[in-house]
Order: C-alpha cells, then sequence, then structure tokens
C-alpha cells in the first residue's frame, strides 16, 4: 500500500479555492446569521405578540429540519417559487443564514435572560429608561455571556459549509469529492481534507475558549 | 406555474420506508453512541495517562470534523484499505456512531464533573467506597445534568441521518430527492421532505424543551 | 427642604402577590434630615415598602406621598422622582462591564446627560467620599464586598438625591467588612441625609437612628424613637421580636 500526497501538490491551488471559499462562506453567513439572529432574538424578547408567536414558529421549526434540507431547497426549491435564480454560492448564503439565524437568536435570548434582574433594578433605581437599561447595562453583560455558545455556534457554521458541497458550492468538499473522483486517490485527498477541517475548527474552539476566560468576568453580576 | 402535489402520494409507500430508515437510523446510532460514550468518557476521566490522551485526541478529533466528510471517508477509504466492503448503511451508522460517541462522551464526562467534590467526599465520610459514592451520589445527580443534553444530541442526530443520503443510503432525504430527480416536480418533492422532517422533528424539539425545564438545575 | 419637613409619607400602603398580602396598611412619615430604620423579621414587607418607594413595585391601595406630590404611575414621571431618590441593595448590583468609576458616573452620564468630564468629577468625588479613589480602575470583581456596596452607596450618592433607601445594606457581607459600609452610613447621616435604612443591624439602628418601625407580617406593630424601642418597646411583638435577636441593649 503506497501513499501518494503527490495528488494534493499538484491539484494545491484547486483545493486552495476550496478552502477559500469554505472560509468566506463561514465568515459571511456567520456574520449575516448573527444580525439575522439579533434581530429575531430582539422581536422575541420586545416584540408585539403575534410577531411573538412568529418568531417562535420559526425557530423551532429550524430545530426540527436538517441544514441539508433548507439549503438543498434554496437551491431547487426558492427559485421555483420566487423566479430569481441563485448561484450555488448564494443559495448557500441564504440557507445558512435562515437555518444558522434561528440558533443564533436562541444564544441571544439565553444571553439577555441570564442577566441578573438586580442589575435592571438597579439601574431603574438611577432613573435609567428601559431602552438604555437594555443598550448599556443589559447587553453589554449579555454579549459576554453569549460568548462561549457563539464559538461554538462559529465552528458548526463552519461544518456545515461542508454541506453545501450538496449543491455545488466549490467549497474545500466539493473540491475534495472532485479530486477524488477524477484522481482516484480518495484516502490522500479525503485525510487531508480532514486535516484541514480539523486545524481550522481546532483553534477556532479553542480560541474562543481562552478569549472567554479572560472576559467572562465582565459578565458575572 | 402549476403544481402538482399528487405525487407526494403517489409515493408514499418510498417516503414511508425512507422515513423509518431515518428513525432506524437515529435510534441504532444512540443505541451504539450511549455505551459507547461512556466508556470514552470513564477512559478520559479514570484511565492511565497515554488511554486518556487517547480517548481526549478522540473526542476533539470527531467534534472538530464535518459529520459529511466523515461519511464519505468512511466510505472510500476502508474498502481500499482493508478490502471489506459494507453497505451504505452499516457505513453511514458507522460514521453517525463515530461522531456521536464523541459529542456523547463530552457530554457524559462535563455531567460527571460537574458534581462537587464536597458530594463525593461527604459520601466517603460517611463510610461509602469509591463506587458506592459513584452509583448512589454522582451518578443520580449526573444523570440530571446529562439527560437534557442527550436529548439535545437526539434531535441533532435525528436532522444528520439526512447526510448519509450522500452515500446512497436510502434514508428520508435520498428518497426524497431520487423521486424529486425522477419526476420532475421539484417544488412538491422537497417542500414535502422538509414537511416531513418538521412533523418528525418539531414534536421531538418541544420534548426537549420539556425535558430541559424538567430536569433544570436550581441549586 | 426645611428641616422637619415630610419628604416621603406612607398612608395605608398595600401591597399584594398574588393572594399573598405583603403590605397591610402601612403609615410612616418621613422627615427630611432623619434617618429612619425599618426593622424586623424577614418578610414581614419591609424591603417591600422600600420597593415600592421608587415605583419598583406598583402599590394595590393607599398612597406614597414624594416632597408633597403623589408617586406618579406613569413610567416616565416615575423616572424623574426615581433620580432624586438614591436605593443601595443588598447583593450591590454593581455593572461588571464598567469600572468602579464608571459604575458611579453611569448615572450622571446616562440620565442627568452630563457631559463625560462632570460625571467623571462627579464621580471621582463620590468615590473619595467613600474612601474608594485608589479603586476608581477597578472592576467590581477585584474589590471586597465592603468595598463593591461602598461604591454602590457611592454611584447612587453622585445623583444627588434627596433621600438614600437602604434595602438591607450589610446583609450579605462578612463581618470585617461590615464596619466600614456602616461608617459611611453614619457619616452620611451626620451630614444631613434623609435615610429609610431596611437592617438587620441593630446597634447602627441604636446609634444612627432618628425613627424605627417594626413590622410583622406587612404592618407596622411599633414605631418610635430609638431610645423607646430599644429600651422600653411598648408591644409584645416587639419584645418578642428583640429577644428573639438575643438584644440586650
Amino acid at each position: 500500500m503506497d501513499f501518494d500526497f503527490a495528488v494534493i501538490t499538484d491539484h494545491w491551488r484547486f483545493l486552495a479555492s476550496g478552502v477559500g471559499i469554505t472560509l468566506l462562506l463561514s465568515v459571511v453567513s456567520g456574520l449575516t446569521s448573527l444580525v439575522a439572529g439579533l434581530v429575531v432574538a430582539l422581536l422575541r424578547l420586545y416584540g408585539p405578540r403575534p410577531l411573538r408567536v412568529a418568531v417562535v414558529l420559526y425557530i423551532d421549526s429550524m430545530r426540527a429540519i436538517p441544514v441539508l434540507v433548507v439549503l438543498v431547497w434554496s437551491f431547487f426549491a426558492l427559485p421555483i417559487l420566487t423566479g430569481l435564480t441563485m448561484p450555488p454560492f448564494v443559495a448557500a448564503l441564504v440557507g445558512l443564514t435562515v437555518h444558522l439565524a434561528a440558533y443564533a437568536a436562541e444564544i441571544v435570548r439565553a444571553g439577555v435572560e441570564s442577566v441578573r434582574p438586580g442589575q435592571t433594578r438597579a439601574a431603574l433605581a438611577l432613573g435609567m429608561s428601559r431602552a438604555q437599561i437594555v443598550r448599556r447595562i443589559i447587553l453589554p453583560q449579555a454579549i459576554v455571556r453569549m460568548l462561549p455558545a457563539f464559538g461554538s455556534l462559529l465552528s458548526i457554521t463552519i461544518k456545515d459549509t461542508a454541506i453545501a458541497s450538496v449543491i455545488a458550492v466549490p467549497e474545500l468538499m466539493r473540491q475534495s469529492e472532485t479530486l477524488a473522483g477524477q484522481s482516484f486517490q480518495p484516502i490522500e485527498v479525503y485525510t487531508f481534507a480532514m486535516l484541514v477541517y480539523f486545524f481550522i475548527l481546532f483553534p477556532v474552539t479553542r480560541g474562543v475558549d481562552i478569549f472567554y476566560q479572560r472576559v467572562a468576568h465582565l459578565g458575572r453580576s | 406555474m402549476s403544481f402538482d402535489w399528487s405525487v407526494v402520494w403517489q409515493h408514499r409507500d418510498a417516503l414511508i420506508a425512507g422515513t423509518a430508515t431515518t428513525i432506524l437510523l437515529t435510534v441504532a446510532t444512540m443505541a451504539i453512541a450511549v455505551p459507547c460514550g461512556i466508556i470514552v468518557a470513564i477512559l478520559r476521566l479514570y484511565g492511565w495517562a497515554p488511554v486518556r490522551a487517547l480517548a481526549t485526541a478522540y473526542v476533539e478529533f470527531f467534534r472538530n470534523l464535518p459529520l459529511i466528510l466523515v461519511v464519505f471517508w468512511a466510505f472510500y477509504v476502508p474498502p481500499i484499505l482493508t478490502g471489506l466492503g459494507l453497505s451504505p448503511l452499516a457505513t453511514g451508522l458507522a460514521a453517525l456512531a463515530l461522531n456521536v460517541t464523541a459529542y456523547n462522551a463530552e457530554t457524559f464526562r462535563a455531567g460527571i464533573n460537574s458534581i462537587r467534590r464536597g458530594q463525593v467526599e461527604a459520601a466517603m465520610v460517611l463510610g461509602m467506597n469509591r463506587v458506592q459514592a459513584l452509583r448512589r451520589v454522582v451518578v443520580p445527580q449526573a444523570v440530571r445534568r446529562i439527560l437534557p443534553v442527550l436529548a439535545s444530541t437526539w434531535v441533532s442526530l435525528f436532522k444528520d441521518t439526512s447526510l448519509v443520503s450522500v452515500i446512497a443510503v436510502t434514508e428520508l432525504a435520498y428518497v426524497s430527492m431520487q423521486i424529486r430527480a425522477q419526476s420532475f416536480r421539484v417544488l412538491e418533492m422537497l417542500t414535502a421532505m422538509a414537511a416531513i422532517y418538521w412533523l418528525l422533528g418539531y414534536p421531538q424539539a418541544k420534548l426537549v424543551d420539556w425535558i430541559q425545564r424538567r430536569f433544570a438545575i436550581t441549586e | 427642604m426645611a428641616a422637619g419637613a415630610k419628604i416621603i409619607r406612607y398612608r395605608g400602603v398595600i401591597k399584594r402577590y398574588g393572594g399573598f398580602q405583603a403590605l397591610g396598611g402601612v403609615d410612616l412619615d418621613v422627615h427630611a434630615g432623619e434617618v429612619v430604620c425599618l426593622i424586623g423579621p424577614s418578610g414581614s414587607g419591609k424591603s417591600t415598602l422600600l420597593r415600592c418607594t421608587n415605583g419598583l413595585e406598583a402599590i394595590d391601595g393607599g398612597d406614597i406621598e414624594f416632597e408633597g406630590a403623589m408617586l406618579p404611575r406613569d413610567e416616565r414621571a416615575l423616572r424623574a422622582v426615581r433620580t432624586r431618590m438614591g436605593m443601595v441593595f443588598q447583593s450591590f448590583e454593581l455593572f461588571p462591564h464598567l469600572t468602579a468609576l464608571e459604575n458611579v458616573a453611569e448615572g450622571p452620564r446616562t440620565v442627568l446627560r452630563n457631559d463625560l468630564v462632570e460625571a467623571n468629577r462627579r464621580a471621582t468625588a463620590m468615590l473619595a467620599k467613600v474612601g474608594l479613589a485608589d479603586k476608581a480602575s477597578s472592576y467590581p470583581s477585584a474589590l471586597s464586598g465592603g468595598q463593591q456596596q461602598r461604591v454602590a452607596i457611592a454611584r447612587a450618592l453622585a445623583m444627588e438625591p434627596d433621600v438614600m433607601l437602604f434595602d438591607e445594606p450589610t446583609s450579605a457581607l462578612d463581618p470585617e467588612t461590615i464596619g466600614e459600609v456602616l461608617s459611611v452610613m453614619k457619616k452620611l447621616a451626620d451630614e444631613g441625609m434623609t435615610m429609610v435604612v431596611v437592617t438587620h443591624e441593630m446597634t447602627f439602628a441604636r446609634r444612627v437612628g432618628d425613627w424605627v418601625a417594626v413590622f410583622d407580617t406587612g404592618r407596622i406593630v411599633e414605631q418610635g424613637p430609638p431610645t423607646q424601642i430599644f429600651d422600653a418597646p411598648t408591644t409584645e411583638r416587639t419584645r418578642d421580636f428583640l429577644s428573639h435577636l438575643g438584644w440586650t441593649g
């Protein structure tokens, strides 16, 4: 049994572009789902009743439907409904954002609700308005408390980009599949892909842990 | 734009079979991953140093890989290495089990560790030995903390079974997409697929919520 | 405010939580410059009355008058009233993401809309007043309980309130640090601050209080100067409570 890793070095540009798309998709969908999740969470916490019910339905639905299904639906079915065609990357971005925003919203909600009610009372006693309290007292503490969960969500986001290979987004997983198929060397190619993913994901989770240790005291009331 | 939803009804047998496979995969994976997870957790907590390191490496490795890649790797690589070929279903099951065992091991380890030292000491000063302390004091408390997380992992697993569709395991996602390809009824089939997952998954998610409320720790 | 003027008047104050009556008709006056101490067993309504005073809780019956006007129900008007009352909590409730100085400056900055320079000037002065000028840039997590509570007092004082409300300010403190907080409170009292203090520190109530009200199951069973309450109580309940605490005068 001999392993020939030349297949990797010969096609490093092909694979590197895959890594690039993986990172790009991860970062962009991470940001969009963060923003969308924040909006959804605020609607759930402070919005009018019918909106709150709709939001809860959305969040619970995303807990029930697999990412694969959301991605496939976004790429194949959504264009039929809307008449717009989207390139795979955009469809993946839309699908990932819709799916991950639900989780982001839950993290925000849990973070906000975990701040001690005494903090609100103390701020009220000073004469602050509700809006001021949320902005200046609750959110800063809540954001610190949310960090570990968001670190975990970032890790999940990066892993979910690999599923976008199913709708032909040329990220690392897809590029690996193509290369493995053409070269008949799945061991080398997939092992390499495993190592790349590991060395992207491991520092992300560790990094978030370490950062959190440093700032945890800012959220502990 | 005309939609023909009858295609869903026409293929109901295949969809039901696919759903059954999805449920089977979920149950079978957990049946393997819970005992294995306990074993790995115990190795991590109480084994000799090299064993602990190996167990930790296993857990960290599988928690930092996309499951879809593990599925591909499990499908293509072992047959070349060992000459053995498992069926797609068995391969999918193996990949899922390896993945979920790692998560479970972490859940069990964190659950056991979260019990304060003082509890074990209190048990020991009553005269219990280590095993008794574990069995009567630590495990009952750890179970309360572990169960909600396990329930959450279960629901994630249920959704992750869709990933083994990429190696042609005939679970719900694969079957739905096959019907879509054959019938060209894209919107109908994909929406039906989403709806079936929703019908199965939504109650499970609500059940997880109930479990988390029921077992919530108030100290 | 003329000395002797009534800053707060409680008339028949009633507060219910569902079926449970926390306050069953409380009558009490707080005069300018007075230190009024509320004592009594846990759950007797003392803290509830305090929280109703600045509108953190709404009352279900009776009146609360502050500086001659009824306590408003409207949130905006209530906020304006709260800026004239300072409150100190048992659990300190310092904002963990802000330094000591920033905590004290938060009220002036955000509520009084002072500019940063003015707010910091006030904050520095208040921190010096409670003896913690050197801890201005420390975060709450780096301070002891007694220090945190003193910062909390400074935070309330920075708003220049007409009355200070203390809700069991020393109950969560180690015995060694209780003294430093009580000293600050005594200093405030000596300077003429109007104070309403819910406390279990009987020595403080005896020495610093001008008026003591004894609570039991949502009512005031006896009120009067400390000499009366502690040396010659007129009701059985008061005597029971004091003997329960091992009070020997």
